[in-house]
């Protein structure tokens, strides 16, 4: 870990001397390789995740409806392979912590460039680590939108991270391997401790990954001790977001509800004549980018025989608009390919329940393959674009 | 591999230059996102850190040094995912969010790193026991 904090015109400070053992680059390696993975998954998974929820004007109507636990297991990832990497990155700071008070602190211009680029990996991964840990409680101490940043700062981190590989590569070849050249030079006597360390480092990535996956990875619930979701938690079998108080639906607001289909031939529907519909049953999950995610059974009637009644035109994209007052999610735009698949429902039950308020009642949409956030609650209109 | 290391420079400072266009694209205040980014750096690098190695002093004397810190890094670790599930302020939106007892799950898991830790001890100091006397 190497920063700028030299300023010639301050006098500095006497450098620490370090005489522990384990800041060498072997032990930087093995931790550096493991995290790295780590980030390198969390980068792409959250790159998926940007895209399903954001999608850039080219995929704006050709997102992928499949595979159906697609996001489910890209966010459940994407969560669970940023909490592996903080006790990786913790140990991998402490080898390299010497580094920071290296004499000269500056040597050439390349040499300030790579202590500048390594200040901004350090920087740019703890704080994707904590903004993303504490987004997944809810709890947001900073003054700014979360998702703008902590995806910005995404692109600061991995492009630092393969801008260090490719400076640090000489290094980590030489000391890839026990057997590699740098290696052998290595005091010999360190490596039982090295590997006590290594064997620790995994422990502690095992023992957070344990406690924390069951709110995804629901086989594991039963492990779900430090997890900000459990999947026995939550109405109706399932965890809630936005509930409709939250949301402010209120039973005024859902009086006489009727559904509005637009289309070449729009029509509107009571909650009655729904139900007189042909129903479908459908297993698909609820998979919330804050990671947590389970599986339900949804009965309701399929999105695309609402449309082709209205004459929606195949490839069309379809605005889904909520009742609900309050929240960023309250008009939903869904590409043609979510909308004609015959997994996604305008759902009426849940788990065999009308659904309760909480849950979207009247009708809310189910899809494959889809952000928490777009499963619109409380849907009031849809209409061919 | 010199086109590689090339390569994977270029890429990086291609995608560090995403990130800086992205951020300076939003809405958001620099001022606070640098505060809030450096911030961490400064409190690692300054604070905790330092303080680690000074445990690391007082662990690297005692005779089960390897298991202790393990069991330390272990315990570190779950502490620091624990943090916004045991301290998050003010009312939850909803009961399924932080639904169980977080500060009793916590010292249940780490009662289980110390319990670990002192087998993990106890078996490297028999088994050092038992080099000894074999060599003798």
């Amino acid at each position: 870990m190497e920063g700028m904090r030299y300023s010639p015109r301050f006098p500095v400070l006497k450098s620490p001397s370090f005489t522990g053992r384990l800041h060498d680059a072997r032990t930087a390696t093995a931790v550096g390789r493991l995290l790295g993975t780590a980030l390198t998954v969390c980068f792409v998974t959250g790159l998926v995740s940007h895209v399903l929820q954001h999608p850039p004007a080219v995929f704006a109507n050709a997102l992928p409806s499949r595979p159906a636990w697609g996001y489910r297991v890209t966010q459940g990832l994407h969560v669970a392979s940023g909490i592996a990497a903080i006790p990786l990155l913790l140990v991998k700071l402490w080898t390299v912590y010497p580094r920071l008070f290296v004499r000269p602190p500056v040597r050439s211009v390349p040499h300030a460039l790579e202590r500048l680029s390594v200040a901004v990996l350090v920087a740019s991964a703890l704080f994707e680590l904590f903004s993303g840990l504490f987004n997944t409680a809810q709890w947001y101490p900073w003054p700014f939108s979360f998702v703008p940043v902590h995806f910005a700062v995404g692109w600061l981190l991995f492009g630092s991270l393969l801008l260090h590989v490719a400076v640090k590569y000489p290094q980590i070849t030489a000391y890839w391997r026990r057997r590699s050249a740098g290696t052998a030079a290595l005091p010999a006597e360190d490596a039982v401790d090295r590997r006590a360390l290594l064997v620790a480092t995994g422990a502690a990535v095992g023992a957070v990954t344990l406690t924390t996956a069951g709110q995804s990875f629901t086989p594991l619930a039963g492990l779900d001790l430090l997890a900000p979701r459990h999947p026995g938690h939550g109405e109706q079998g399932l965890p809630v977001n936005r509930t409709a108080a939250r949301a402010g639906i209120t039973a005024q607001a859902l009086r006489g509800w009727r559904l509005y289909v637009g289309g070449p031939q729009p029509y509107e529907l009571t909650l009655d004549e729904l139900r007189a519909m042909p129903q479908r049953e459908v297993t698909l999950p609820i998979a919330c980018v804050e990671g947590w995610s389970k599986s339900a059974r949804w009965t309701g009637v399929c999105v695309r025989d609402l449309l082709d009644r209205a004459g929606a035109p195949e490839g069309a994209l379809v605005r889904v608009t909520s009742l609900q007052q309050h929240g960023a999610y309250r008009v939903m735009i869904m590409p043609h390919t979510y909308a004609r698949d015959p997994l996604t429902l305008l759902a009426l039950r849940l788990n065999g329940e009308v659904l309760s308020p909480d849950h979207g009642f009247p009708a809310r949409i189910i899809a494959p393959n889809r952000p928490g956030v777009l499963q619109t609650k409380w849907v009031a209109r849809m209409e061919a674009l | 591999m010199r086109v590689a290391r090339v390569v994977l420079g270029v890429c990086g400072v291609a995608f560090i230059a995403v990130g800086v266009w992205v951020l300076g694209r939003g809405a958001e205040d620099p001022g606070q996102v640098a505060r809030w980014v450096v911030g961490p750096l400064i409190v690692h690098d300054a604070v905790m850190a330092p303080l680690t190695l000074l445990v690391g002093l007082v662990v690297a004397r005692l005779p089960a040094r390897r298991a202790v810190r393990g069991g330390l890094l272990v315990a570190a670790s779950l502490t620091a995912v624990a943090c916004p599930v045991l301290f998050r302020p003010g009312p939850l939106p909803n009961p399924s969010v932080l639904p169980l007892s977080y500060a009793r799950n916590w010292l249940l898991a780490l009662g289980l790193v110390a319990a670990t830790t002192l087998v993990a001890a106890l078996a490297g100091a028999r088994a050092r026991r038992r080099d000894r006397t074999g060599r003798k």
